[in-house]
């Protein structure tokens, strides 16, 4: 008797291990085999499941690759390759100018580094994905016949004459959907799109289009150059920076067609302070989001007052930073990307004499 | 005993001949996408770089780098070996102008009792081809009168250009030649076509829009009354490399801000005569944006069906011209613009740059095109 119960239980249990990791792997699970014709690596972030999204501005679309990088236990210990642009340039056979690094993403699974790199220039230009571990080993990532999934983007490049281009400028995964920022080469509108992931045909997503109200009341659109998604009092909300310098909130609940979207103003950054990347940690049990800036260097700002933020609607004048209180990292200048490596450490791609490196820092 | 020690020399003799050194050769077999070919080998060695548990070891027995830094990974590419032939295809095509060292490592080569091999190493050199100068062809907007509020400039390059860090060969001099301090939006990803020949530049809009930091911090970056250069500078390379032809400089004064949006009402039809193709002339009161002046307008004939034909942009961006690739019929068209058509400072038919919200109903367009219709008699 005793057996069977205990049987039964193995049972049940192995039953509900499996439906669960069923649907752990639901995302990977919906990829087809084939090889994705990237035009160009941009923007790159991680969905769950090891699944890395990159933005193809060129190419009008979005990819979701399977990299398979999957290991029982995610890598510890710091990651550095100095001089990894000319690394890099060496492997693809290109002298160090001819390689832009793109993006840098971290798999939490593994805790690998991933790049997204152009190689060369002109018609020769080629998109490269790439794949850091911590010994600082950089191989290329398989696109030949891998699981993936394609998102196109409305108003692909047509051949000819139609010149307009939409450029992704950032993009990350968030409760089922993939968000991507963009602006157009040609007429001033900000469109960020949320598309349902997996993608399906039937629901290519929503575009909505990104305003700001700035203290007098004035109402302009706003393109979004980076954004980070975060929970607040459990609903995710998108932390965006404007290409006009305000640091904003928005609730994706907010994101329907057809609505006006402004987001809160949690911070108005101010001229000379570019928002190039973000990431949300936490530390002492408390929230932060470290922004990696063009002039400023790294600034660490308490995520505690952003839900309780009345957003900034006065005129802020004089020098400073205005808003949520803030931190700046000293000794941290010419982070060009930033990516969190595990809960106590941020990955970074910094400019140092002329070249580039990875390097690690402890979150502050 | 005299006898055997004559003879030992002539015993040693075929023992010292059998240690030459090979020398393997290393060629390419091709040009960017060719394959880097080693032979010389001896046939054991041969033997062995063909087995099917080899691919480690042959990928340490020769080595191509970009010619450089001594520490730098060698490239990513294929090794095959057959017939005593080491191959290796590059995973990448080779770049023209961009020196190449090869070089065998004769300490894993598994060399046969008494074999030995040289370090061999050769460097290998594409020429680029001679090309002429890539030259800016044009700035848009044209004029040398310009809003204070000027959201935008176009680069029209005669040939593709070089992508990554271009913002610092893009300056704005004030009348004394002082650079305006980062009056541009920089973005990492930046604005350009496909083709990599047009490049969009954006005034920082922080610094156009009012009430912003950056405004209330430092001011616009163009300012009423007066004079600017925009300057490109020489040494922005062209996707091959080249620096351009000359340093272009846009001489331009500043005027009042445009807060105006085009409106199609105020435009001026010149409709062409019927059993001819000539263009139907479309003139506007002020500048409009370039790019889109040659993407949003279209003729549609009384059905609606679009009228086929090819469109140029001139007068400074105060005309359209529509030339059909038959002649007119006579008859009733439209004239039909989408709404998003924005002048350079960023105003739509459909709405201002900005928007005063308190007067929510003025300036809005809510329809996606707009028609004005003509007669062609």
């Amino acid at each position: 008797m005793r057996i069977r119960t205990v049987v039964a239980a193995l049972c049940a249990a192995a039953l509900l291990a499996g439906v669960a990791s069923a649907a752990e792997k639901k995302l990977t699970a919906s990829l087809k085999k084939g090889t994705p014709e990237l035009k160009q690596a941009g923007p790159i972030a991680f969905a769950p499941e090891g699944i890395l999204l990159v933005g193809d501005s060129l190419g009008a679309a979005v990819y979701a690759i399977d990299t398979g990088d999957r290991p029982a236990k995610a890598a510890e210990g710091d990651l550095k390759v100095e001089g990894i642009n000319e690394k890099i340039a060496g492997l693809l056979g290109a002298e160090a100018k001819q390689v832009r690094i793109n993006g840098l993403a971290v798999n939490p699974l593994s805790g690998n580094a991933y790049l997204s790199v152009t190689r060369g220039q002109g018609k020769e230009a080629l998109a490269v994905l790439l794949r850091v571990n911590r010994s600082g080993k950089i191989e290329e990532v398989e696109l030949k016949e891998v699981n993936f999934a394609k998102a196109t983007l409305p108003n692909p490049p047509a051949e000819g004459k139609n010149q307009r281009q939409e450029t992704i400028t950032s993009l990350a995964y968030a409760d089922g959907k993939v968000y991507v920022a963009g602006l157009s080469n040609e007429e001033f509108s900000s469109k960020l799109r949320a598309i349902p992931f997996p993608f399906t045909e039937a629901d290519k997503g929503t575009s909505i289009e990104i305003y700001h109200a700035s203290h007098q009341k004035i109402e302009t659109n706003s393109p979004i150059r980076t954004f980070v998604p975060y929970k607040v009092n459990n609903e995710t909300n998108l932390l965006a920076a404007y290409t006009c310098t305000p640091l904003v909130r928005v609730p994706v609940s907010d994101l329907k067609p057809g609505e006006k979207v402004k987001g809160t103003t949690i911070a108005e950054l101010g001229n000379m302070n570019r928002p190039l990347d973000m990431i949300v940690y936490q530390k002492g049990g408390k929230d932060y989001i470290l922004m990696a800036n063009s002039a400023r260097g790294v600034m660490k700002v308490p995520a505690e007052g952003i839900d309780k933020a009345k957003g900034i609607t006065e005129p802020v004048k004089g020098g400073g930073t205005a808003g949520v209180g803030y931190e700046t990292i000293k000794d941290l200048k010419g982070v060009e990307h930033l990516a969190k490596l595990d809960k106590d450490h941020a990955l970074i791609l910094v400019k140092k004499d002329g070249s580039q490196n990875l390097d690690t820092i402890e979150l502050p | 005993m005299r006898k055997i020690a004559y003879l030992m020399p002539l015993l040693l003799l075929p023992a010292l001949a059998g240690a030459e050194t090979l020398k393997p050769r290393i060629r390419l077999n091709g040009e960017t996408a060719g394959t880097f070919e080693v032979s010389g080998f001896s046939a054991a060695v041969g033997m062995r770089l063909g087995a099917k548990d080899a691919a480690k070891q042959v990928a340490d027995i020769f080595t191509v780098r970009v010619d450089g830094k001594a520490d730098l990974p060698p490239l990513l590419g294929e090794y095959s070996a057959k017939d005593g032939t080491l191959s290796f295809k590059p995973r990448f095509p080779l770049q023209r102008g961009v020196r190449y060292r090869a070089a065998v490592h004769p300490d894993k080569i598994p060399a046969a009792e008494g074999e030995k091999y040289a370090a061999v190493e050769e460097t290998f050199l594409l020429p680029k081809p001679k090309t002429v100068p890539t030259v800016v062809e044009h700035v848009y907007p044209s004029r040398d009168e310009l809003p204070e509020n000027l959201l935008r400039f176009y680069f029209h390059f005669s040939a593709p250009m070089s992508r990554g860090d271009v913002y610092q060969y893009i300056r704005l001099l004030d009348a004394a030649g002082k650079p305006v301090e980062a009056p541009f939006l920089t973005l990492e990803q930046e604005l350009w076509d496909r083709a990599g020949q047009r490049f969009t530049l954006l005034i920082d809009p922080g610094r156009i829009k009012r009430g912003l930091k950056p405004r209330e911090d430092v001011g616009p970056a163009l300012e009423q009354g007066k004079k600017y250069t925009l300057e490109i500078g020489r040494d922005w390379l062209d996707a091959n490399g080249e620096p351009l032809k000359e340093t272009y400089r846009k001489k331009f004064r500043v005027a009042a801000p445009d807060e105006t949006q085009p409106d199609p009402k105020t435009w001026k039809l010149q409709a062409p005569p019927a059993g001819k193709a000539e263009a139907l002339v479309v003139t506007f009161p002020k500048p409009l944006d370039h790019a889109m002046l040659g993407r949003v307008l279209s003729v549609t004939d009384d059905r609606g069906q679009e009228v086929e034909g090819t469109v140029a942009v001139t007068d400074e961006e105060t005309r359209w011209r529509f030339t059909p690739k038959g002649a007119w019929q006579a008859g009733n068209y439209n004239l039909v613009v989408d709404t998003t058509l924005e002048d350079s400072a960023g105003n739509s038919i459909a709405r201002p740059f900005e928007v005063d919200v308190f007067r929510p109903v003025e300036g809005r367009v809510k329809t996606e095109t707009t028609k004005v219709a003509f007669k062609v008699k």
